[in-house]
This record gives structure tokens, sequence and C-alpha cells, in this order.
């Protein structure tokens, strides 16, 4: 930090794009707070990007709109940015700063945590376990969430994902334990629409109670959506591990925020990566998805929902391909699914749950819930196939096995998959739907389970 | 006659055949009816538990609204008295800093934000502004920092300095209202907890 913060400056050697560059500025430091003041006295934040030479380069998150570079002021407070946290973040809606956007006076604070986060040493990790129940039966039962994963949506744009996330924050609970639980819900440059549809659907279902929204709108600075997951992340972890609560992290939509890092980075100058994202965006989205998990000695855990939308649906571009290697699986969204008219579209085939073992199972959910979900997979593969096989032969040219097994795809799809937007489905009533499914097949076409739970769950 | 009694005897017997077919096939009715009824039963007993479990869903999702929005509330009405409260011992105490007396403890302080100021800025080649109750007590502190002058410019504050440099490119605000500004968060914590509010 600077040797001490307060010092304003009022030479302003350039303005380009989202930063400011700052002249005679000899003891700023990374990362500080700088407050910009217009010559008409408005305020705008700001964060140090590089210092050296006697200037400093300053990201403005609001951006610099109407800024010149006479009578622009900037004062360097002389700390990093901080959140205000206590438990009466609960309830609030905040822009995507952190600032109350609800017409309420700001929570009285109980800490100002830096909004980068306390580092987690690994040694103190502990590995996530314990399921999350989402009340959507493709979650629960093939694609478990576990309590301190990151487990991404990947989708398209204009598909269904927003009013998953939504339902999802409204139905997420925690069984068998009285543990308290929360969602944080950070909307990065979302539609107006989308932003009062997650607010007025989680206090119409009383589940604002538990939840901190975070709004950064489509017509908001660019630049701020590089702070929204962030703050939302500092109110998480001080609500996990300061107040021992179970917290759901939802950000929608990553790609706005790597959108974001992309015009900072081209505005810098600095060599682009591919399809112009910096080269650092594994880094810099690390530094976000890493913030899940769970530490020891500490009750409370972070599990993480990051959405976004694959432009081109294209699963290789830079955005999904580097998330992948970050997060512990991913829920993909299918676009034959959702033109069909299937919701939630989440295409099993192409997703994976990769530590949900470690969630499922006898004392967490049913001793049967593994094998049933394999058999379903297995199933559900076994249908696509014939299905491709029906439309070059005919259903006349199918088996009696082969039709069993087309059965099985369009009961999967209609009765398991699909649910209403509302639907809030046990564990129980997930797995038993999921053995409906499979009573289809003959029983020796059932595999991947044990006979007993065969004889125990399987519908004549 | 007895080409009448032939035929009544064919009708009798044709009215006896189908008499018996009907029977039996109101019998088998019967049990189909039985059947369809009893092999619906399960499906009714389902149906009913299914109506029953949705109600107590919707019961309890209805619940959880009202308990919550009316929690909510609650707390969005004791946020609103805290700030008000807040507000209120603020513009107490700023009335009480404005009005004290600019005695030798509040010329220490000045000389401390003077200090503070210079120091911030790196430099005493400065030019200190103040407001016109506190310009007598900022008149003698400056006069001990070489290099500094007071500007005959004054500036609306409850009391303290505003200091720049004399090439006008950086500039520090230590007037007693940027302090509590900078302050009032915690400020607000302390009175919550006066009040017992908040946390």
């Amino acid at each position: 930090m600077s040797n001490q913060g307060g010092v304003q400056y009022s030479k302003i050697a350039e303005i380009k794009g989202p930063l400011v560059i700052v002249d005679g500025v000899d003891n700023a430091a990374f990362d500080e707070l700088v407050e910009i003041e217009t010559t008409e006295g408005e305020k705008r934040l700001g964060k140090v990007l590089e210092v050296g030479n006697g200037k400093a380069v300053v990201q403005v998150f609001e951006g610099t709109t109407g800024l010149s570079v006479s009578g622009t002021n900037a004062k360097f407070v002389g700390k990093v940015m901080e959140m205000p946290v206590s438990e009466q973040v609960l309830g609030r809606v905040f822009d995507g700063l952190g600032r109350a956007k609800d017409g309420l006076p700001e929570p009285v604070a109980d800490s100002f945590l830096d909004i980068n986060g306390a580092p987690m040493n690994p040694e103190q990790r502990e590995y996530p376990k314990d399921f999350i129940q989402t009340g959507v039966s493709v979650i629960d039962g093939m694609l478990t969430l576990v309590r301190g994963q990151k487990l991404p949506i990947f989708s398209g744009s204009g598909m269904s994902h927003n009013i998953l996330a939504a339902q999802i924050a409204r139905q997420a609970a925690i069984i068998g334990t009285d543990d308290s639980f929360a969602v944080v819900f950070a909307a990065i440059g979302v539609q107006y629409s989308e932003a009062e549809y997650f607010k007025r659907s989680l206090e119409e279902s009383g589940a604002l109670k538990r939840s901190v929204l975070f709004l950064n709108l489509a017509d908001d600075p660019a630049i701020e959506r590089i702070i929204t997951p962030r703050v939302a992340l500092t109110v998480a972890e001080y609500l996990a591990y300061d107040l021992g609560m179970h917290v759901l992290v939802i950000l929608t939509d990553m790609t706005n925020y790597a959108e974001a890092l992309r015009e900072i980075s081209a505005a810098r100058e600095e060599v682009p990566g591919r399809k112009g994202y910096p080269g650092y965006l594994y880094t810099d989205l690390s530094t976000i998805y890493e913030r899940a998990g769970r530490l020891k000695g500490k009750k409370g855990s972070v599990t993480q929902v990051p959405i976004l939308t694959m432009p081109s649906d294209d699963i290789t571009h830079p955005i999904p391909d580097l998330t992948g290697y970050i997060t512990e699986g991913q829920l993909v969204l299918g676009r034959d699914l959702f033109r069909q008219g299937v919701y939630p579209p989440i295409n099993i085939l192409m997703s994976l749950s990769r530590i949900m073992k470690d969630g499922i199972g006898e004392g967490s959910t049913r001793a049967d819930h593994q094998e049933i979900s394999n058999q379903n997979y297995d199933a559900y593969s076994r249908a696509q196939e014939v299905r491709a096989l029906a439309g070059i032969v005919g259903k006349a040219g199918l088996t009696p096995v082969d039709l069993n097994y087309m059965n099985f795809g369009d009961e999967f799809e209609k009765k398991f998959l699909s649910q209403a937007i509302d639907e809030d489905r046990t564990i129980e009533e997930t797995l038993g739907l999921q053995w409906n499914c499979v009573s289809k097949l003959p029983k020796n076409e059932l595999t991947k389970v044990k006979d007993k739970y065969v004889e125990q769950y399987y519908k004549e | 006659m007895s080409s009448n009694s032939g035929l009544e005897s064919t009708i009798d017997q044709v009215l006896e055949r189908n008499s018996s077919e009907f029977s039996q096939s109101l019998k088998n009715s019967l049990t189909d009816a039985q059947k369809t009824l009893s092999d619906s039963l399960p499906m009714l007993e389902e149906e009913y538990e299914k109506i029953i479990s949705d109600g107590k869903k919707e019961a309890d999702k209805i619940e959880k609204q009202i308990v919550g929005s009316a929690d909510l509330q609650a707390r969005n009405k004791a946020l609103l008295i805290v700030q008000e409260s807040a507000d209120k011992v603020l513009e107490k105490a700023k009335e009480k800093i404005s009005n004290m007396d600019r005695n030798s403890e509040y010329s220490s302080l000045i000389t401390k934000l003077l200090t503070e100021a210079t120091s911030a800025l790196d430099t005493s080649d400065v030019i200190v502004f103040t407001n016109s109750k506190d310009k007598d007590v900022v008149q003698s502190a400056v006069s001990n920092i070489s290099g500094a002058e007071l500007s005959n410019d004054l500036i609306d504050c409850m009391g303290g300095v505003k200091v720049t440099s004399k090439d006008g490119s950086m500039s520090f605000d230590n007037t007693i209202d940027a302090r509590i500004e900078l302050l009032k968060p915690l400020i607000r914590k302390d009175i919550a907890a006066q009040f017992n509010l908040g946390n």
C-alpha cells in the first residue's frame, strides 16, 4: 500500500479504454483502491494495475465515460478493495461492486474483508464430501453436487441456464443436518429482466432470507464484472468460515467476466492469447474457482456453480476449456434437448460430477444411488445408439430389446430428466424415478446394479 | 293352435338362451368392473398420497415464504432504525465538534493533522486550506513548517486542514469531515452495538 492512504493526484497523463494513467505517483501499491473524482464531483472506484516510473495505471470499475484528462482527480485510498461483511448481508441485494441496491442502508459491518480472499493453505483443505440436494432430479441423481465442490454449468446463448440457476438457488438444501445453509448469487452482465427474475424468484419462494444477491447488469460497466465474483466469494467465505454456514455460490455468466478481462487486457496492450483472451485467463479463472472448498477445523463450506455460455455452443472455446481444467466436472446443457422442450436440458452423456461418489451412498443418500445412476447412464447411452440405428433401418428393423431401450430413452427424458421449474424433488423421489425408467428394461439387462437392489426396487 | 305353441316354445328358448347369455355377460361385466375397481385402488391411493404430499409441499413453501418475508421485514426495519440512530448520533457529534473550543488540545490536533498531511504528500512545500474558525490555530501551526503557506481561500468544513502541493499535482484532505467519513462504517458499528442492534 502507499505509505499513507488518502493522497489525491490531479495529473492524469492518459485515459485509455477502462484505464486511467496517473502521473507523479511514487508510492502506490498493486491492487490499491483508487477513488476517481470527475470534474462534476462524481466518484468512481478503481484499482491499481501497474506502478512504476512515477506512473500508476488505474483500472476504473465504473468505466471512464465522461472522464477528461483535466479536472479528474485520483485519490489513492491506501488499502485494497474491501467488502463489509456481517450476518446482515443475508437477504440483501447488492450491485456488482458490493453496494446496497435494495434501497436499504449498507449493512452494519462485522469486519471488512479483502475481496481477493484469504489464500487457502492447501494443507488445510479438506476433501469435498456430503450431498447437497438441489431438488433437480438429473443433478441429484446422476451429477450430484457435493459440499465444497466446484461444478460449472456449460450452456449456450438463449438456453435455460438462468432458470435452472434460479431453481437451484431456491431449492438447494442440506439434508439430514441442522447446519445453516446460504446461497450467494452473483449475476454478471445479465439483462435487467433476468436480474428481476432472480430477485423475484427468491423473494416469492422465501429463499431470499438465506440468500445474498450481487447484480451486475448488462448495461453496467463491463469492468465492474471483474469485481462481482470476488465480492460475492468474499461474502461466501465469511458466511462459511466465520459463521459456519454451508454456502452455495452461483456465478452467472462467467463468459461476461472473461469478456471484461479481455477488454482490460486489450486496453493494456498485452499480447493476446487464444481468441484474444489474455494468456493468464487460466490463472485468473483459477483465482475465482479455487475459492470453493472446505477447511480443516471449520464447519462451513463454499460450493460453487459457475455458469458460462459457450459462444456458438463451442465446448473447445477457451472459457469452457480452461474452466474444465480447474473445476470438478461439468453440467452441459444440450441444444437438441432444449429444442425438444426438455427442461432442464442437461445432456448427461457430456456431463460429469467428478466427486459425486464422495457425496452419495449409504448414510448420505441411499445405498443403491451410484449403481442406479450408472445403470441409467448405460441405458441412456444405449438408447441414443438405438435411436441413431432406428434413423437408418427404421423401427421395424429393431429387436425387441432395442425397442425396450427406445422406450427407456423416451421415459427417461419425459419422466426423469424433465421437471417443472418449481418442482422440488426429494432424493427419494429422484431415485424412485430412476428405478421407474430402468424398469422399462427386462431385468436381465440391469447389469450395473446388484440383484438385491433389483429385487427391492425394480417395478414389474 | 299347435303352430302357436311351437312359436311360443321357440320364443321361450330364445329368451332363455339370451337371458342366460345376458346374465353371464352381466356377471362378466360385474367381475370386470370389480377388477378394474380393485386394480385402480392402489393407483387411487398413490394419486391420493401424491395430492396430499404435493399439498404439504405447497404448504411448506407458503410457510417458508411468509416466515421468510416477515423475518426480512423485521430485520430491515431494525436496520433502518440503526441507520437513523447512527445519523442522529453523528449529527450531534459533528455539531459538538464544530462548536468545540479552539484550545491548546485542539491546536495540537491541528498540528498533528498538518504533519500527517505533509508526510503523506512527502513534501513541506505546501499550501494549507482551512475554515474561518480554525484560521488562527492553523496559521500558528503552519508557521512551524518551513515551505508551508496558509491560503487565504477558505474551505467549508468542520475543522482540520486540506493540504495541496505547491504545483497543485497532489493534495491531502485531512479535515475532520474527511476523517469522520473514513471512519463512518466503524462508528456505525459502535452505535449499533450501543443500541444492541445489528449483529
